[in-house]
């Protein structure tokens, strides 16, 4: 098992969670759509790198919850359309 | 056998800067053009007339899965990718039912976004073969 895929403890954090934390912070509508999509950015960066693994790998999974949180921003404060049928 | 236009549409530009560099390497392909949301991928795809559309589902202005059925109205032959980090039984019911002939989830793009392009569109010379066939008879 290599380290990426060692299961994490509570306090460590992965390479793209900065991206992420970032977004949900920040208070200045006219950043946080950069701050958005530099997060889907880190985030889809590092899925390529997962492309092996199955979904229920650690990361994997903590990815799919970082990509709802970012979905939940940009539906309820960058003004995207709902999906309708799928949320 | 002429290049096949390909456009690709999300509102991320590293998103769109990636899934550009994959294409430009395959020389079946040529990318036509960019669009950043579905109300714009319409627009854009009247007048660049893609063979091939690369679709992502959460943009703003206009979803993947509302631009599907309007891009199939607009250009019937088009195939589209719905290229997307969502991967559920429910979304590939609704992608189907828009129009969208293949899901290819973002996490996969480098194993099977080109495989499925090209897989797509041998579908077109085929049919574009067929034709030829019925006018030369």
């Amino acid at each position: 098992m290599t380290a990426q895929e060692t299961p994490r403890s509570p306090k460590t954090t992965y390479s793209w969670q900065r991206e992420v934390e970032a977004a949900l912070i920040e208070g200045d509508p006219k950043t946080l759509r950069q701050r958005v999509d530099a997060a889907e950015a880190a985030l889809f960066l590092r899925s390529q790198a997962l492309a092996g693994s199955a979904l229920t790998h650690p990361e994997q999974q903590a990815i799919s919850a970082a990509v709802r949180t970012l979905r939940t921003i940009q539906r309820d404060k960058l003004g995207y359309p709902r999906l309708s049928n799928l949320e | 056998m002429r290049k096949k236009r390909v456009l690709i549409v999300d509102d991320n530009f590293a998103v769109r800067s990636m899934v550009r560099q994959v294409f430009e390497l395959e020389p079946d392909f040529e990318i036509s053009g960019e669009a950043e949301n579905g109300r714009d991928a319409i627009q854009k795809a009247e007048n660049l007339k893609p063979d091939l559309v690369i679709l992502d589902l959460s943009m703003p202005v206009m979803s993947g899965l509302d631009a599907a059925p309007r891009l199939k109205q607009l250009l019937p032959g088009v195939r589209i990718i719905l290229f997307t980090v969502e991967e559920s039984n429910e979304l590939d019911r609704l992608a189907r039912a828009g129009g969208i002939n293949a899901v290819v989830a973002k996490r996969e793009a480098a194993s099977k976004l080109v495989p499925q392009a090209h897989a797509l569109l041998a579908s077109i010379d085929q049919a574009d073969g067929a034709d030829a066939l019925r006018s030369a008879s």
